[in-house]
């Protein structure tokens, strides 16, 4: 799993914020467009691209992208 | 209130329509409940009184074949409520033909081609009631919801024409619109549980347990409600006035 590929995932679930404000250590919580429709579609977009089941709670416990990639290529490789 | 009558109830193994299962056989109805999961459908049944002229039937409704075989195990009835339902919430740009087939299947077709079964064999008497589950969000716009509320509209949609067919041999067709009911389906949601309990702010009267909804069923079920059809009530705890 390439975590540049997932950090591109991780953005484009969003419209407004550049591009460039999304690296391994972004806390995406704090981002002004982050909402419970974006949480969502980060689940949504894990499932579809990695083929991985996470919930709220991941995205609860995890502070920045490289978190919850670090969920996700752990599930990948179980 | 409900004494002598046979109701079935599905989706009885968990949440609102195990609690509604419960309240009714407080009242003495004698009940056939169906649900997937055996091991809790079972623990429901134990739980009634009426046990004797009751049973339970563990059905997967969107199998079409084992709804067959399966209504040959029940009795002539005087009410069904249609409780089984799923919810997922999906945002629009994650719309796919499975999540809207699996959705459709449990929420509208399973409901309306099992219906269609007990009404083409005669398993509903003259002055029956029908009481659809079907929830507020039909009528709002609530964000990841599409597919969950055109399920729960195409439900109240045809309660109305069911109500119209079905008038002359008086048999009643109604749909509760339940808002947020603190139930198991909010853990097993894919959003975070703190979502819907900061709802309860919304909520003039609270967030609604699941015997506020089994309350509203048992009269819809009763000679009480026998001039009520084809409508849709909002059960909100006042939600939808604001």
């Amino acid at each position: 799993m390439e975590i540049q590929q997932f950090i591109e995932n991780f953005a484009a679930q969003f419209d407004e914020t550049d591009a460039s404000e999304f690296t391994i250590s972004t806390r995406f919580k704090e981002l002004q467009e982050w909402s419970s429709l974006i949480a969502l579609s980060i689940i949504m977009m894990v499932n579809e691209e990695y083929d991985i089941g996470i919930g709220a709670k991941e995205i609860v416990g995890s502070d920045t992208i490289g978190d919850l990639y670090t969920i996700v290529a752990t599930k990948t490789t179980l | 209130m409900l004494a002598g009558k046979n109701v079935m109830v599905t989706g009885a193994s968990s949440g609102i329509g195990r609690e509604i299962a419960l309240v009714l056989s407080k009242q003495n109805a004698n009940l056939f409940i169906s649900g997937r999961n055996e091991e809790r459908l079972k623990q429901v049944f134990e739980k009634l009184t009426c046990r004797d002229k009751s049973n339970y039937i563990v059905c997967d409704l969107t199998n079409e074949e084992e709804v067959k075989s399966k209504i040959k195990l029940l009795p002539t009835l005087d009410g069904v409520v249609f409780c089984a339902g799923v919810n997922e919430f999906v945002p629009f740009k994650f719309i796919s033909k499975e999540k809207l087939e699996n959705i459709f299947n449990v929420n509208y077709f399973s409901v309306i081609l099992l219906l269609q079964k007990l009404l083409k064999n005669k398993l509903i008497n003259k002055g029956a009631s029908l009481v659809f589950i079907s929830s507020i969000s039909a009528q709002l716009g609530v964000p990841a919801t599409a597919i969950y509320a055109a399920s729960k509209a195409a439900i109240n949609s045809t309660v109305k024409v069911l109500a119209s067919e079905l008038a002359p041999q008086k048999i009643r067709a109604n749909a509760i619109c339940p808002g947020i009911v603190k139930t198991p389906m909010i853990g097993n949601a894919n959003i975070d549980v703190s979502q819907f309990l900061e709802q309860e702010k919304n909520y003039p009267l609270g967030l609604g347990m699941p015997v506020d909804i089994a309350n509203a069923v048992v009269f819809h079920l009763s000679d009480e409600s026998r001039w009520l059809t084809g409508n849709i009530l909002m059960l909100d705890g006042g939600f939808t006035l604001q």
